[in-house]
Order: structure tokens, then C-alpha cells, then sequence
């Protein structure tokens, strides 16, 4: 993975991110299926201090 | 005048009414005050103009408990004290700092803020400051506060003409008080130790102990045991409830916009909790110091995935062998909980070349500080989010409960309490004006008076007490 990252410019990888559904995969989402959850809701997730739909 | 021996100096016929030992910020500042006030007064300094490795020497000393610096290297022993390695933070305790806390024992003072409030004008010429800014609250629970960044005094240096002129101030270098001498009442004369041996008694009307946050401690407790208690007569106090400012990187923090908070000379800028944040969560005062990196170009689009995509973007970051994860660094400085065991005590096996028991520092930080400084960290995260400001990460280490690192700043080389200010004589070594309890003629000045240490440094706080102890001691003294 590495080698294919240098291979290809920053902001192509960034636009590509951005962009991609795919994001979720590299997410890990508290709770994320519950249908009550409150949108503003504080959470922490890896130490970051997170609303949760940031998580969205 | 300034003498650079106690021999140069006996040779004098200067009597002073009052002894001060030690030149650093307490010492300086009480010793202008009463020059001014025409009271002949003697500044005992045990270094001398300069720092050499055999005055630092006597400062060697051992801690016990969680890792510390080197006791010889915290601080400095020589004319002007350890305003020789001050950083320059300049900012006055809280005035909640000096209101007791129901959730910590131990804490409050017997003064308030207002009470050194009237001194500020002259501290701010001291210490060479702008006039500080209100705080500005951003949420119900974090201000935004000030912290200057002064051109870091160095009182020897700033004062030495001042003084060499001064007819009524003699500052005495290499000049050691190894113990004060006392029957319960009164200090009835100091011990010296100059040009490597005994030099004798030294007496005065009064005495001002100003060496320091450790060594005030490690000097009263040497000479109330010499004096069998006649120097320091209610000593259950003495040498403990001694607190620093444990420093640490806790976290980063992503900002949607670098120019919302105005940043200091070097990217930096401070926040603290609300008064109503620590009473509800139940914490000590904190400091949070936001250290801005901003990027720009693509980094900067990373910092900006940050916010709403976290793992993702360090993921990149990982990928592109970049330390992306943040654009700015979050240092986080505390109040610790007074607590009684910690304290200063005289070692059993090690003294100085004079003789005098060299300090064993017991410090521990406590569950509460760790809780107080995660909350605080979320605490802060959350205002970000309500304003919209950024988001937080707390770091690896304190969000999983880890141990405190060994490889960083550990805390700020402020050293505080020992002597403590209080109203109670089994938990405080004076009074509120700065008096040893049950001594007629014995002072205190320094943040070893503190009772407790809010989160900002203390230099300003030791100016404003030392200008409120030299009017106080320029109306006792008399002329």
C-alpha cells in the first residue's frame, strides 16, 4: 500500500477519500445502527472527542 | 550595597533591622520595599553573582514517589534565585484558586485575590508586564484566559545597581544561613557558613525566610530540630502539602479556523475551566496550552478530514509517512490536590558541605488529578464542538488509562507550599500576613506560603504576596 500511495499525488488521495463511501471501513462507530441516537451526542472514539454525526 | 563575602560585609557598620535570606523574586522584591520605607535591611545570598556547579551542588537532594527532576537542577542558587531560569509566564492566581473547593480537602486560603490586587500595579513594573486581559469565556465550562509571556526578569540582574546604590539595603553573597536559632517566640539569631567554613551568629530584629519553595521547608525543619522546636513552634505543617504543576501533552486538537483565538509570540494560547465546570464535575483548575501548527496545502486538507473523518485521515497521514494527525498540540498543566504526605523532609544519611541535611522530596500525583485533567480534555473537546471550533483527541496514554510518560516535561519546576498560609495551626506554618505561627519576629515569603496552586505559574503571584508582605513588614518595622 505504501508504494501505490507514493506513486500517486496527495491531493489525488485526498480527493479519492473525501469522495469514497469506503471511509466506513476505516471508521469504528459506537452505536451507529441505533435509530434513536441523538446526532449532537458527545461520544469519544479513539480518543477523539466526537459529536456523533461526525461519525455519519 | 552589594558585598561578595560576609567577611567584606562585617567589615561594614551597617546594621539592619531586618534579615531576608535569599536574593530571588520574594527575597529582591521585600528588600526594595523596605529600603524604600528606610529600613535598614540585609539580604543574605548563599551564591554568588554568577551560577557555579559548587553552589549548586548544596541543592542535591533525593524524591521519593513519582519521577521528579534532579532537586540541583529545579532551581538556582545564586543571586536573583530561580528567576535566572524563568520562563516569563506571567499570570495571578484565580480568584477561585484562593476559595476552598468542598470536593478537595485542604483547600482555600486565609486571603483573597482582592487582597493582592491593590500590589498589581507594582508587580506589573516589577516584572515588566502589559496590563492582562479579562477572561473570555467561550463556554459554560472553559475560558479563555491569559498567560504573558514577559521578558523574564532576572532580578539580579535587573536590580544590582539598584541595590549597590541603596544606602539602606546590603546584599551579602556567598553568605549561607545554615539554621535559624529560636525559643518558641522569637528567631534569635541565624547560623552562617561563608568562604567554606562557620562564620558565626548573625542577629537582627527580624527575619525573612525567602529561599525558595524547597529550601524555606528544608531550612525551618533543620533549624525548628536544632532549636528543638524553638524556631517553628506548631510544626505538624511544616514541609508538607507541597504541589507542582505536573505538565504533559494530553492531546491535539483539529481548528476549523486558526485566527478565532489570537496567539501569543509563539503560537500559543490558554484555556481553563469555568469555576461552575470544576464544582460540577468535581476537578481541580486546570491549564490547557493550545499550540498551533497550522499547515497548509494538502496537509491542511488532511487536518481538515480530521474533523469529520479521524481514523481516515491518519490513516493518510500513516500512509504518507507524515505526522498529520493534528494541527495543533495540547499541553496540559494542573492544580494539584493539597495532600499532607507530600512534603519535604531532611534526609537521614545525606547532608551538605556545611552540614545540613539535604532534602528528601516525597511527591505523588493523585486519581483525582488524572480525572480532573481527562475531563478537562473533554470538557474543552466539547466546546469545540458546541462552537464549532474544531474538534480534540485525547492522547493514548490518558484516554486508556496508561501511565503518566516518562520522556516529557513532567511539570514546571514551580515549587509550592511547604510552609503553607492558613488560620489553622496544624495545617499552615503562618499566618495571613505571612508570619510563622506563634513567632514574633519570623517570616515567610515565596510559594512555599501557597495553599494551593491553581494552574498558572507563580512567579506573578510570588511578586504580588512579597509586595503585600514589604508593605505589611514596613508598617510593623517601623523606621
Amino acid at each position: 500500500m505504501s508504494f501505490f500511495i507514493k506513486k500517486i499525488s496527495r491531493r489525488a488521495i485526498m480527493q479519492a477519500l473525501i469522495a469514497m463511501p469506503a471511509l466506513q471501513l476505516f471508521r469504528k462507530l459506537p452505536d451507529s445502527d441505533r435509530p434513536d441516537a441523538d446526532p449532537d451526542e458527545i461520544v469519544v472514539v479513539n480518543g477523539w472527542v466526537l459529536k456523533r454525526s461526525d461519525l455519519a | 550595597m552589594i558585598f561578595d563575602s560576609y567577611e567584606a560585609y562585617r567589615a561594614s557598620d551597617f546594621k539592619p533591622k531586618v534579615c531576608i535570606l535569599g536574593s530571588g523574586p520574594a527575597g529582591t522584591t521585600i528588600a526594595r520595599k523596605l529600603g524604600a520605607a528606610g529600613i535598614p535591611v540585609v539580604v543574605l545570598e548563599a551564591g554568588s553573582r554568577e551560577f557555579s556547579d559548587e553552589s549548586q551542588e548544596f541543592y542535591r537532594g533525593t524524591t521519593v514517589g513519582d519521577p521528579y527532576f534532579d532537586l540541583d537542577i529545579t532551581r538556582l542558587r545564586f543571586m536573583g534565585g530561580s528567576s535566572n531560569h524563568w520562563a516569563g509566564w506571567c499570570r495571578v492566581l484565580d480568584k477561585q484558586d484562593f476559595e476552598p473547593k468542598t470536593w478537595a480537602p485542604d483547600t482555600g486560603w486565609p486571603i483573597s485575590r482582592a487582597d493582592i490586587e491593590p500590589f498589581l500595579p507594582e508587580v506589573h513594573d516589577i516584572l515588566e508586564l502589559p496590563d492582562f486581559r479579562p477572561d473570555v469565556p467561550i463556554s459554560d465550562d472553559i475560558r479563555w484566559v491569559q498567560l504573558i509571556k514577559s521578558p523574564a526578569v532576572r532580578f539580579g540582574e535587573k536590580f544590582a545597581d539598584e541595590l549597590d546604590k541603596s544606602k539602606n539595603i546590603a546584599l551579602v553573597l556567598n553568605t549561607y544561613a545554615t539554621e535559624l536559632a529560636g525559643d518558641g517566640k522569637k528567631v534569635t539569631g541565624a547560623r552562617l557558613w561563608s568562604n567554606g567554613k562557620d562564620a558565626g551568629a548573625f542577629s537582627a530584629d527580624y527575619f525573612i525566610v525567602c529561599t525558595g519553595g524547597l529550601e524555606n521547608s528544608r531550612l525551618l525543619l533543620w533549624s525548628n530540630q536544632r532549636s528543638n522546636g524553638g524556631v517553628v513552634p506548631n510544626a505538624t505543617a511544616l514541609g508538607r502539602y507541597w504541589m507542582e504543576h505536573p505538565t504533559f501533552e494530553g492531546g491535539n486538537a483539529i481548528l476549523a479556523d486558526y485566527s478565532e483565538f489570537e496567539v501569543d509570540a509563539v503560537n500559543e494560547a490558554f484555556f481553563s475551566p469555568t469555576l461552575a465546570a470544576m464544582e460540577r464535575l468535581q476537578i481541580m483548575n486546570f491549564g490547557i496550552r493550545l499550540i498551533e501548527t497550522p499547515y497548509a496545502g494538502v496537509k491542511s486538507l488532511i487536518a481538515d478530514l480530521a474533523c469529520t473523518a479521524p481514523d481516515a485521515a491518519e490513516w493518510v497521514a500513516y500512509q504518507l509517512s507524515q505526522n498529520l494527525r493534528c494541527a495543533a498540540q495540547l499541553y496540559v498543566a494542573w492544580e494539584q490536590a493539597p495532600l499532607a504526605s507530600n512534603q519535604i523532609e531532611l534526609s537521614k544519611t545525606d547532608v551538605d558541605h556545611a552540614g545540613v541535611p539535604r532534602i528528601e522530596l516525597h511527591w505523588k500525583k493523585l486519581p483525582l488529578e488524572r480525572r480532573t485533567i481527562l475531563e478537562g480534555l473533554k470538557l474543552f473537546g466539547t466546546t469545540l464542538i458546541e462552537k464549532d471550533l474544531g474538534r480534540v483527541r485525547i492522547m493514548d496514554w490518558l484516554a486508556n488509562g496508561q501511565d503518566y510518560p516518562t520522556d516529557e516535561e513532567l511539570a514546571g519546576h514551580h515549587h509550592m507550599g511547604g510552609t503553607r498560609m492558613g488560620t489553622d495551626v496544624t495545617k499552615s506554618v503562618v499566618d495571613a500576613n505571612c508570619k510563622v505561627h506563634g513567632m514574633d519576629n519570623l517570616y515567610v515569603g515565596g510559594s512555599s506560603v501557597f495553599c494551593t496552586s491553581g494552574e498558572c505559574n507563580p512567579t506573578t503571584t510570588i511578586t504580588a504576596l512579597a509586595c503585600r508582605l514589604g508593605d505589611h513588614l514596613s508598617k510593623v518595622v517601623g523606621v
